[in-house]
Formats: structure tokens, C-alpha cells, sequence
């Protein structure tokens, strides 16, 4: 601070912050917000099971996409219209992981833009196999989430 | 007070010896501890910023001991829901209690049902006049078969949870 000379009566200016109140008010903080700190960040993946219920009619019918599991590295994806099967592709990569990476560049170079048009997947159904586990469905929905189709359904399949 | 009597009472030579103590002593300096304000305040602010960061009010599910969720990329916030739990030793749990074996509920989801009507009613109880969400949260093991987890949604569709989340552990 800079003293002020010949003016005598004059106060000096003191501009220090007090830090003790400051001290405390970060400590308090930081001690609240180590309580509440979440450190493992759970989301969720919504699945809608359009069978039975009107989670169909939210959406404009245009083309809907059934993904039939053959086994972990193997898949079919039907593309329906009003029910009827238009087209079918076949997915078959070495292990999973290829597999996925198969899945969506299906979905976003054929599926997506079936007949060189840029269509919609108002609804998506997975039918999960035997020695497919929760994990890769997981994986498998991450994929259609990411291509914008959101509107899925899981359909329940005993040990086939 | 003891130096003082050894004063009084020491002959020459203990006088000698005491003083020179003392005159070594005199020119030890005091020891003092001074906190560096600055780098602490510092370090605070620092905290205090990534903790606010990372700070999230959104609700959070309890995860059932045992069972190891998976990762995804696309994950959207958790709702407040009823959490059923699908454990990778065969059980399966509604709202961290005990319901039963998996294998048998699928066979018959008779004690479920009545599990999942009582949330149903009591849901109706205090929300009168607005429609059942049927909104679950489901938690399973990343090693189970997917086909049992589909198994137990289909009992889930049956008893009007239609909208089902399922519990992953996000990476954006």
C-alpha cells in the first residue's frame, strides 16, 4: 500500500480483504461439497416395450427396424413398412466389438438412407439371443441411441 | 525458578558452566510456523471450482450390492422410480429387498406382480387423477444373459411398467 505524504490527518485507505471469513466460507464449501460429490456418474438407457402399449403411436409411422440377434458376432436387421419387411441385412463381424462397428455403419450408410432417401426409424425392436448378455445389449442399444433412433423395444425371447 | 536456586546456590564453576549454556541459547532464534495464506486460498478456490464442476442435483439410484453395471455412451439422467434389481447370484431384488430366485419368478411372476401392483396402488393413492407413468428402474449384471433380462421386462410390460430405464454407468 501506498502511503500518502504531506496530508497528515487523512486516513490511509485500507483495501486488504479480510481472509479469515474467506478461509472459513471456502472451507465450508469444500468440505459440503466433498459430501455430495458424486463420483460415479449413473445414467439410464430408456427402453420403451412398444408391444402392448401406445409408445408407437408417439411417433410418425414411417419405417421401423427389427434387430434379430443370430448370436454375439451375428445379426439380421429387417427394415419394415406398415409391418411388412422391405429389406434385410445381414451383420457378422469377427468378435463384438467389429460387430458394432459393422451395426452402425449399416445403419447410418444403408438403413438411414434407404433407396437414397433420408428416412426416419419411428421404432426399433432388439431380440436378444442365448450367449448375447446384458452388456452387449447395452452396447447395441448405445448404437441405435447414437443413430437417433430412440424409440426401442426389447422383445422378450426365452433361451433360443 | 530451578535455573534461579542453581544460580544462588552453584559454586563458581557451576555458575561458569550455566552461563555458558545460556549464552549458547541466546542466540538460537525462535521457532515459528507461518501458514503461506496465499497457496492455501489458492488451493481452495481451485477445489471449490472443480467441486462445483463436477456438482450434480440430479437424483441418484443406490446400486444393489453385487452387481457390476455397464458402460454406455449415451446414458440420460436418472428418474425417481422404483429400482428392481437383477443380481449376477440369481436374485432378484425390488427396491434393494429380496423378492426372489430369477429363474422361478420368470416361471411365475405371481409375488412380483403383487410387488409391483402394491407400488402401483400406492402411486394412485397420492396421485389421484393422473395417470400411472409406469416408469422402473431396472439394474442387471453386465454378465447376465440378455434373454433373462428381456424375460423380466416382458413381466414388467405385463404389470403396466412399459417405460423401463436401464441403470448404466455413463462415459460421454
Amino acid at each position: 500500500m501506498r502511503k500518502k505524504t504531506g496530508l497528515g490527518k487523512k486516513k490511509e485507505l485500507n483495501a486488504e480483504l479480510n481472509l479469515t471469513p474467506f478461509i472459513d466460507l471456502l472451507s465450508t464449501m469444500v468440505c459440503f461439497l466433498l459430501i455430495t460429490a458424486v463420483w460415479i456418474e449413473i445414467g439410464t438407457v430408456e427402453v420403451k416395450q412398444s408391444h402392448g402399449t401406445d409408445a408407437k403411436e408417439s411417433k410418425k409411422v414411417s419405417y421401423d427396424l427389427d434387430l434379430v440377434f443370430k448370436n454375439p458376432t451375428a445379426m439380421h436387421l429387417n427394415l419394415k413398412r406398415n409391418g411388412r419387411t422391405v429389406k434385410r441385412y445381414k451383420v457378422k463381424g469377427e468378435d463384438f466389438k467389429s460387430t458394432m462397428a459393422q451395426l452402425n455403419s449399416t445403419i447410418t450408410s444403408k438403413v438411414l438412407t434407404y433407396k437414397n432417401k433420408v428416412i426416419e426409424i419411428a421404432a426399433a425392436t432388439i431380440t436378444p439371443r442365448t450367449g448375447v448378455n446384458y452388456g452387449d445389449l447395452i452396447s447395441t442399444l448405445d448404437v441405435l441411441r447414437k443413430n437417433k433412433i430412440v424409440n426401442i423395444g426389447v422383445i422378450s425371447a426365452r433361451g433360443k | 525458578m530451578y535455573l534461579n536456586k542453581s544460580l544462588v546456590e552453584a559454586d563458581a564453576f557451576e555458575k561458569h558452566l550455566i552461563n555458558r549454556k545460556r549464552k549458547k541459547n541466546w542466540g538460537v532464534k525462535a521457532i515459528g510456523f507461518t501458514l503461506m495464506l496465499t497457496s492455501m486460498v489458492d488451493m481452495f478456490s481451485m477445489l471449490v471450482v472443480f467441486l462445483l464442476q463436477t456438482f450434480s442435483s440430479s437424483p441418484e439410484i443406490l446400486i444393489t450390492k453385487g452387481i457390476e453395471i455397464p458402460d454406455s455412451i449415451t446414458p440420460s439422467i436418472v428418474k425417481e422410480a422404483p429400482v428392481l434389481a437383477i443380481s449376477k447370484d440369481g436374485n432378484l431384488y425390488l427396491d434393494q429387498k429380496l423378492v426372489g430366485p430369477t429363474k422361478k419368478l420368470v416361471k411365475n411372476p405371481n409375488p412380483l406382480m403383487k410387488k409391483l401392483d402394491g407400488i402401483k396402488q400406492n402411486w394412485g393413492k397420492t396421485h389421484a387423477g393422473v395417470a400411472f407413468p409406469g416408469e422402473i428402474n431396472l439394474q442387471a449384471d453386465k454378465e447376465i444373459q440378455s434373454t433373462t433380462v428381456s424375460q423380466v421386462m416382458a413381466i414388467l410390460t405385463g404389470g403396466q411398467y412399459h417405460s423401463i430405464q436401464l441403470a448404466v454407468i455413463g462415459h460421454r
